[in-house]
């Protein structure tokens, strides 16, 4: 919001240098900013929507900059000279609809369309409008000085009604009725929106821009001032639909002060007459259709101290508040306090609170240290629990990334239709690129891989984040996602057996061991669409999470080729295992007896399978630990060679050396009957 | 002397030996030219040539071994002395491979640890939200110029994506009662085109402080306190008014930092005390709690702190933007 240095300098006294004011004016109203235009001082002040009503003329805010200064403020004065005629002989006026609350309409005639006078030009440009002829222009300039915008009809272009009165009508519009706005675009209304009328047609929308039908052009002679006030919602509202946001709509949104209509219109009145000339018909149409406002707000001297914490006298409450305009009656022990009507965010104890310290500088008042009680913070253990495992992450040579949690249009494309139905999307997404919530943390690894294989050959990354799908409840879950990708295969490593040791070293981690979950092949899981294989983690029922190599056509859809694996574990159903009851495991008390065993056996019988056989065929085996797997030289085509260490323990005794020897046995002839050559 | 008992000896004799002044007496005397072996093939000159030919090949093998023997230990000497000379301490250390936390995280433990500090419990909240929750609660009515200041996205007329963390101000106290403590970090959504300054996506941290007491100068303390720790001293701070619908007064808090010539004050947390209508829109005693809350801006601190001019690189996930946390 622009406003005029020079100006504010007309409307009241101060010193203080542009950029002074601009710094006052940020610490005590709104956030202003010195500009020039042609050497002369702008400010730009981002004003807060609570005090458009307000500050939005330079008038209102010069009578906030007095208030910070301590200054009272005085209004100009209007003197008018009105003819003897009378507006009320030629003009009515008739409100239909509850939305106009106020309206109020001046007369003269005889004026002269033409150029506006410089200084007038001048102060229209530096406040960001462009002038027109001097009658529009004496109405935006009178917006900018009081917030209240102001229009001019053409006289003769309004119907007589059969009294022989231009009436003017203001009422909703009927469906499907039409107008053509002075930018001469068309626009159709639904019954919501407000109009401005004459007997035959609508001649402007009301509290937004004005209609063709009866514009002032350069050969108006007579003409009727508009001064009105409409109900902020139902403007915006219509503004919205339409897409038409104006100046007027603007302020009459942030629901105007009607008494300003009423000193407005005097204004604009005089200074049509200072650049138009004509003459004034004598009085004015004013039509009140609203409830006064009357709020009186008791407030305790003793709650101030308390809300506020420092103490402040009577004396300097009573001070700032008569700045700021507030009628006061002064109790005993409390304070009657009434805001000025243009004050429409002033409704209770606090704010009224507030704006004493708003004036007494929010910057400079006392910091102050709470007395409260200590105690101590409850542990959110999820909080905790997601950030032990980024750390741990970063230790095993993971980069966290954050990825953004929308996903294309051509990426739901590629999922299957089980989960394109449970996509949630945007009624208004920014763009095709962004208008699904994303079902998995993939397509942003995917995306990552993309970017990044320019820069480098590998990539391992991983993200706390939260998916979502369409379901009555939780339609939210937080993931641990991670991917691994090297644009080279390497046969003989598989990366799928990297990233599995990766989830197995966090899992041994946080406590869980291989008998608190069990693994199936993710062919068997919903994410069998996504994943072309890998593994499904369970825990019970439940899916803990996968880890896998994903469908080539994800692949294919950014681009990229190489070796990838990627996994996606559920951090609820993860923490609630790590969470799980875990009992002290007495000592043993009897030593153990370890063997080691090697064979060689084919590929396609799986480990699975082959600790199961080893674990059945013995007793007192207490742990089978593969720890090595050799394949290639000197092994045939599709075999490879096991060593496991086998740990014997019994609880009730020590072992002796033939009766491990005859669990070995049993152990060989076990083997030997899944195909397996002892070595 | 036999062949076997030569390469006995020999090895025997081998072990004891620590410099090479010793290990050339060893040389010399097994395999020099007076040595143990030649006295050998000294002693066959008169064996039948089929003989000869026997205890040759078998001479042989055993000075390949003595040579073998001989090569290794001086290598080893070698290195043994060597190895103390090239102790380097100037050279680099063996790299070990780490990754590195996203500088979102880092900023974010350092507020969260600050506010703990203090006694702040950490909450989180939805991100999918409804209108009531993030608006309505909040006094910010439908058709009401305050809600331009949240650009939404809309899931249906009910859902939408949070367009800030304060409806958890509301979620929380409905279910607890004062005094109460909380910050919630969180991300958030607004519908935003994007560029240097602006992402559709952001986070922020919800703060949140109630009792009987709590006092506009207990918020300028609170904060003062925890934004000087997080940026550890190197910044001025500056309190200004606001607005927001759910606060009275509003505040803005800026920053300023010491050190850098030609620095503006840059925002970092809207803020103020909280609206009296919020406690009875969640079934408090009126006139009884007071308090305040605040909304963090992450990636604001985040760029401040690390001098980053560009809010997207935030979730790029370009790697060499990340190997530099």
């Amino acid at each position: 919001m622009k406003f005029s240095y020079s100006w504010l300098k007309d409307l009241i006294k101060f010193k203080e240098s542009p950029e002074k004011l601009a710094e006052l004016l940020t610490l005590y109203l709104a956030e202003t900013k010195v500009a020039f235009r042609q050497k002369r001082v702008i400010f730009d002040v981002d004003l807060l929507p609570n005090r458009v009503a307000d500050a939005s003329g330079h008038l209102g805010l010069a009578r906030e900059i007095s208030a910070i200064l301590g200054e009272k403020f005085n209004y100009p004065q209007i003197k008018l000279k009105e003819e003897r005629q009378t507006t009320k002989s030629w003009i009515k006026v008739t409100i239909k609809s509850p939305y106009c609350r106020r309206y109020l309409a001046r007369t003269i005639w005889h004026v002269k369309v033409k150029s506006s006078p410089q200084w007038l030009k001048e102060r229209l440009e530096d406040c960001g409008l462009r002038p027109i002829n001097n009658i529009v222009d004496a109405a935006n300039y009178v917006m900018l000085l009081t917030g209240q915008p102001l229009h001019v009809f053409d006289f003769q272009k309004i119907a007589f009604n059969k009294d022989k009165k231009k009436e003017i009508i203001i009422r909703q519009a009927k469906k499907g009725e039409q107008i053509i706005t002075l930018e001469r675009q068309p626009y159709k209304f639904k019954k919501s929106n407000l109009l401005i009328c004459d007997q035959e047609k609508p001649i402007a929308l009301a509290g937004i821009k004005g209609g063709l039908a009866a514009e002032v052009d350069k050969d108006t002679r007579f003409i009727i001032l508009e001064s009105a006030n409409f109900d902020g919602a139902n403007i915006h509202l219509t503004s919205k639909e339409l897409g038409l946001k104006t100046d007027a709509s603007w302020r009459f949104e942030h629901r105007l002060d009607p008494d300003l209509a009423a000193y407005a219109v005097d204004i604009l009145t005089q200074l049509i007459q200072q650049v138009a000339e004509g003459e004034i018909l004598k009085g004015k149409i004013d039509v009140l259709n609203y409830p006064s406002r009357k709020i009186v707000i008791p407030i305790n001297f003793a709650g101030w101290e308390k809300f506020l914490g420092w103490p402040i006298s009577k004396r300097e409450i009573i001070k700032k508040l008569k700045l700021l305009g507030f009628s006061l009656v002064e109790r005993k022990t409390y304070l009657l306090v009434k805001p000025p009507l243009y004050r429409n965010d002033i409704e209770n104890r606090e704010d009224v609170i507030g704006e004493v310290a708003r004036l007494q500088g929010f910057n400079q008042t006392p910091s102050l240290s709470p007395k409260e009680e200590l105690t101590l913070p409850a542990k959110n253990e999820f909080w905790e629990f997601k950030e032990k495992i980024k750390d741990w992450l970063r230790a095993y040579h993971l980069e966290e990334v954050y990825n953004y949690s929308l996903i294309s249009q051509k990426e739901r494309e590629i999922l299957a239709k089980n989960w394109q139905d449970k996509l949630i999307a945007l009624a208004n997404p920014l763009s095709n690129l962004y208008c699904y919530l994303r079902p998995t943390l993939l397509f942003n690894f995917l995306k990552n891989i993309k970017d990044d294989f320019r820069f480098t050959d590998k990539i391992r990354f991983f993200e706390i984040g939260t998916i979502y799908h369409w379901r009555a409840k939780e339609k939210e879950e937080t993931v641990f996602g991670g991917i691994l990708a090297r644009k080279e295969k390497i046969l003989k490593q598989p990366l799928f057996y990297e990233a599995k040791g990766i989830i197995e070293g966090l899992l041994a981690d946080l406590g869980i061991n291989e008998n608190d979950y069990s693994i199936k092949p993710v062919e068997k899981t919903a994410y069998s669409s996504i994943l072309e294989k890998g593994m499904a983690l369970y825990v019970k029922n439940q899916l803990l999470g996968v880890i896998g190599l994903p469908q080539k056509k994800f692949l294919k859809n950014y681009d990229v080729e190489g070796e990838i694996v990627f996994w996606e574990i559920k951090l609820l159903v993860l923490l609630a295992l790590e969470q799980a009851e875990r009992e002290y495991e007495p000592l043993p008390q009897y030593p153990a007896a370890i063997r080691d065993i090697s064979f060689i056996i084919k590929k396609d019988i799986l480990i699975d399978q082959i600790s199961k056989t080893i674990q059945e065929s013995a007793s007192y085996l207490e742990d089978a630990d593969l720890f090595d797997i050799y394949e290639g030289k000197n092994l045939s085509l599709g075999k490879q060679s096991l060593s496991f260490h086998l740990i014997f323990r019994s609880s009730e005794k020590t072992l002796k050396a033939e009766e491990v020897d005859k669990e070995m046995k049993k152990i060989y002839q076990a083997l030997k009957k899944i195909g397996a050559e002892i070595r | 002397m036999e062949l076997n008992q030569i390469k006995i000896l020999a090895e025997k004799g081998m072990s004891p030996v620590t410099n090479q002044k010793d290990l050339e007496a060893w040389r010399i005397k097994y395999l020099g030219r007076k040595g143990e072996l030649s006295i050998f093939f000294d002693s066959f000159k008169n064996l039948s040539l089929k003989e000869k030919k026997e205890q040759g090949d078998k001479a042989n093998r055993i000075r390949q071994f003595l040579t073998s023997l001989y090569e290794q230990k001086k290598t080893d000497l070698e290195v043994e002395s060597l190895g103390h000379q090239i102790f380097d301490i100037t050279r680099p250390g063996q790299r070990i491979k780490k990754g590195h936390l996203h500088p979102l995280t880092l900023i974010l433990r350092e507020i969260v640890h600050s506010f703990e500090k203090i006694g702040f419990e950490i909450i989180e909240g939805p991100e999918i939200e409804t209108e009531y929750y993030n608006f309505d609660a909040l006094r910010i009515p439908e058709n009401h110029p305050a809600r331009d200041m949240w650009d939404t996205f809309w899931i249906n007329s009910k859902l939408l994506l949070r367009t800030h963390t304060s409806p958890m101000q509301i979620r929380y106290m409905e279910k607890h009662q004062p005094p109460l403590r909380i910050i919630v970090p969180g991300k958030c959504f607004r519908f935003e085109a994007t560029d240097t300054h602006h992402e559709f996506q952001f986070h922020q941290v919800e703060g949140l402080m109630i009792g009987e007491n709590i006092s506009l100068a207990n918020f300028k303390f609170i904060i003062r306190e925890v934004i000087e720790d997080i940026f550890k001293h190197q910044v001025e701070l500056r309190f200004r008014p606001s607005y927001f619908p759910f606060v009275t007064p509003g505040l803005e808090v800026d920053v300023k930092m010491k050190s850098k010539a030609n620095n503006e004050w840059l925002e970092i947390m809207g803020a103020g005390m909280v609206h009296s209508q919020l406690f009875k829109n969640v079934g408090y005693e009126t006139n009884h709690w007071q308090g305040f809350a605040f909304g963090l801006g992450v990636e604001r601190i985040a760029m401040i702190k690390y001098g980053i001019d560009d809010i997207r690189l935030f979730f790029g996930s370009d790697i060499r933007f990340l190997e530099q946390f």
